[in-house]
């Protein structure tokens, strides 16, 4: 067995393990041979309500936007080559929250199965800005980091004045979903993403080896025949809306996309078709075990993923401005 | 004996008339401020000829309110303005470099833990703040005595992010806290009363004093680190100094109002293309300019989305970010 695949076996076996903690810990403790007599329909105690009406999808939700979050993160820190990229840093989570809450202010709301359309929408908008600021005109990874954080700046911008300009009761509710939290998500959430993101990221990892042929360079790339510039641009689209339909949802979770890639590379090196999977599987644990912490640490309250996984995520960042060479031109 | 050339009275006329208009913005600004309000019976003519009703609601209502935007002005503005000196970095401010976040996350810590609390929420602001800056600066490596323009911006983001995690972390944790979760997140002046005012404006006029003491080390600096030694200015103390008015300043803004982000970028930008980039002149002219804008911008809340009211906070980000993002992509020394 190769090393790649036994990391990924035990990473496997911990996502399990976190998600049957996260069914079994919040305001009421379930143990666990009540949670598997739910789960498999067996004979003995049950706790139907709880489990599948709210913590079941709610723990699926952390694992598919986890997921889509590590793997767009992969992805845009690649084509980059930029290791503080990652979907927060760049834009892209504040552009589609702006576009949500724009739709919920401007047309008081849009179906459920709209809502990541708009998001989407949003979340291109804002990657576009960066993306044709790299195409048009070379720059540094830090310029296009500084200048991903103005564009977050201003869709934050455009968000808070939203926030407390409209009516209290219309707020509340995004300022909780803001804050990157999977707080009353049911089944309704997962399925308007769930097979959205599946299919994305399906393609993603068909595409993966693309993403070593361009590590390569543009004329070793061109060399073996590929077409550089439009497989940018698609892996690129791929990575933004994976991202942008999981901040309809979930909001923004800060810095999953950031960490997951690193934490992945660390544990299996470089080449993308076995980094992707991995980082997969690495942020669904991470935003599993945010969830669950947030709902175990002080019972009764419930602390949102997202400030759990930025207390985490930004000094995480901190050490890795401090002991990555940045590459000097992308 | 040469006579002054052209050139020097050009600016000089310039720079009146500069002054002039910045006076001029600054009285326009708190007219405008006075004479609007929740209240829209009470007007401009009630300022100069009011009745009882109309003197109740300007002197105890409208008039803190006023010099309150005035005073975050001016504290913000030099902050940020030294902020930018002491880094020689034209996007560094009490927002990006996480010293507002981290006065919000002292203020929580007083609010929520009785040890912290004994300290007084005001010191605590000040002290968050200050440890906030001396961390992000620690990150860009300025005691070393090599500041490195990226990981500065970046650091404070991360520093800001962090801090204001943590921040959201105990509103979750107290119910109370909660309800007034939007005014310390975006910086809000609308309820405020006297003794918060006076509490801000104590701060101004010594703000503005310290920072004119300090303004030639600012000029020293910004000859560069030899050359500020050589002129027997250390770079390093006066990043320490800079670093403490920064924090004093905006520790205390936000003690009173909330983290207001972009003033204290933007106004030290406006006040360097009006006059030019002498820190003796331009510490006066950023506490008018500071003062003008705030005053303008604590207006438009009033009236842009009348009747609710908007915080003065939402309205300097909404002017102040694209700014931001203008600059990003135009500023040098990132490459």
């Amino acid at each position: 067995m190769t090393r790649p695949l036994r990391i990924g076996l035990v990473l496997l076996t911990g996502l399990i393990a976190a998600m049957l903690v996260s069914l079994a810990v919040g305001a009421v403790a379930i143990p666990l041979s009540v949670i598997v007599n739910t789960l498999l329909d067996l004979d003995g105690p049950q706790q139907d309500f709880i489990i599948n009406r709210s913590r079941l999808p709610r723990t699926l939700l952390a694992v598919v936007t986890g997921a889509s979050l590590a793997m767009s993160g992969a992805i845009i820190q690649a084509l980059l080559r930029n290791p503080l990229a990652s979907p927060k840093i760049i834009g892209i989570n504040s552009g589609a929250a702006l576009a949500v809450l724009l739709s919920v202010v401007l047309a008081g709301g849009v179906p459920l199965g709209f809502l990541p359309a708009v998001a989407a929408l949003g979340g291109v908008a804002a990657a576009a800005i960066i993306y044709i600021l790299a195409e048009v005109r070379p720059v540094s990874p830090a310029r296009l980091a500084l200048v991903g954080i103005a564009v977050g700046f201003t869709a934050d911008a455009g968000v808070d004045f939203i926030l407390v300009t409209a009516d209290t009761y219309d707020i509340s509710a995004p300022l909780v979903w803001l804050t990157g939290s999977l707080w009353s998500r049911g089944w309704s959430h997962l399925g308007a993403v769930a097979p959205l993101l599946i299919c994305l990221m399906g393609v993603c990892l068909l595409l993966s080896y693309r993403l070593d042929i361009i590590r390569l360079g543009s004329a070793q790339a061109t060399g073996l025949g590929m077409h550089v510039r439009r497989a940018r641009l698609v892996l690129l689209t791929l990575a933004t809306l994976l991202a942008a339909v999981s901040v309809s949802v979930v909001g923004v979770l800060g810095f999953v996309g950031l960490m997951a890639p690193h934490i992945a590379r660390l544990l299996v090196g470089g080449a993308h078709r076995t980094l992707l999977p991995v980082a997969l599987l690495v942020g669904a644990l991470l935003v599993v075990i945010a969830d669950a912490a947030g709902r175990a640490l002080v019972p009764g309250i419930e602390i949102s993923a997202g400030i759990l996984t930025a207390i985490f995520g930004a000094p995480f960042f901190v050490f890795l401005l401090l002991t990555r060479e940045i590459e000097a031109r992308s | 004996m040469k006579s002054v050339p052209a050139g020097n009275l050009r600016a000089g006329i310039v720079r009146g008339a500069s002054a002039a208009l910045l006076l001029g913005a600054v009285a326009v600004g708190a007219l405008w401020s006075l004479s609007t309000g929740g209240r829209s019976d009470v007007g401009f003519g009630d300022l100069f000829r009011p009745d009882d009703l109309a003197r109740t609601v300007l002197s105890d209502i409208r008039a803190p309110r006023t010099l309150a935007a005035a005073c975050l002005g001016i504290n913000l503005g030099i902050a940020g303005l030294a902020l930018q000196a002491i880094t020689r970095n034209p996007l560094a401010s009490p927002a990006i470099l996480g010293i507002n976040q981290g006065a919000a996350l002292g203020l929580a810590l007083a609010f929520v833990l009785p040890i912290f609390g004994a300290v007084g929420p005001e010191l605590m602001a000040i002290l968050g703040a200050f440890g906030a800056g001396v961390l992000t600066f620690a990150i860009a490596g300025g005691f070393g005595g090599r500041m490195d323009a990226m990981r500065l911006i970046l650091g404070g983001v991360a520093v800001g992010a962090f801090s204001y995690a943590v921040v959201r972390f105990t509103f979750t944790l107290e119910d109370d806290i909660a309800r007034s979760v939007v005014r310390w997140t975006v910086g809000d002046i609308t309820d405020i009363r006297w003794d918060a005012t006076l509490r801000l404006s104590a701060w101004s006029i010594p703000g503005i004093i310290a920072a004119m003491i300090l303004s030639q080390r600012f000029n020293l600096v910004a000859l560069g680190q030899d050359a500020a030694r050589g002129l027997g200015a250390d770079p390093r103390v006066t990043l320490l100094l800079g670093t403490v008015l920064a924090a004093v300043l905006a520790g205390v803004s936000v003690s009173v109002a909330g983290p207001i982000s972009f003033t204290g970028l933007v106004v030290p930008h406006l006040a360097r293309f009006l006059f030019g980039g002498d820190h003796r002149i331009l510490v006066p002219a950023v506490a008018g300019l500071g003062a003008a804008l705030m005053l303008l911008a604590d207006a438009l809340s009033k009236v842009l989305t009348a009747p609710i009211e908007a915080p003065i906070g939402a309205i300097a980000a909404l002017i102040g970010a694209p700014w931001f993002l203008w600059l990003a992509v135009r500023a040098k020394g990132f490459e």
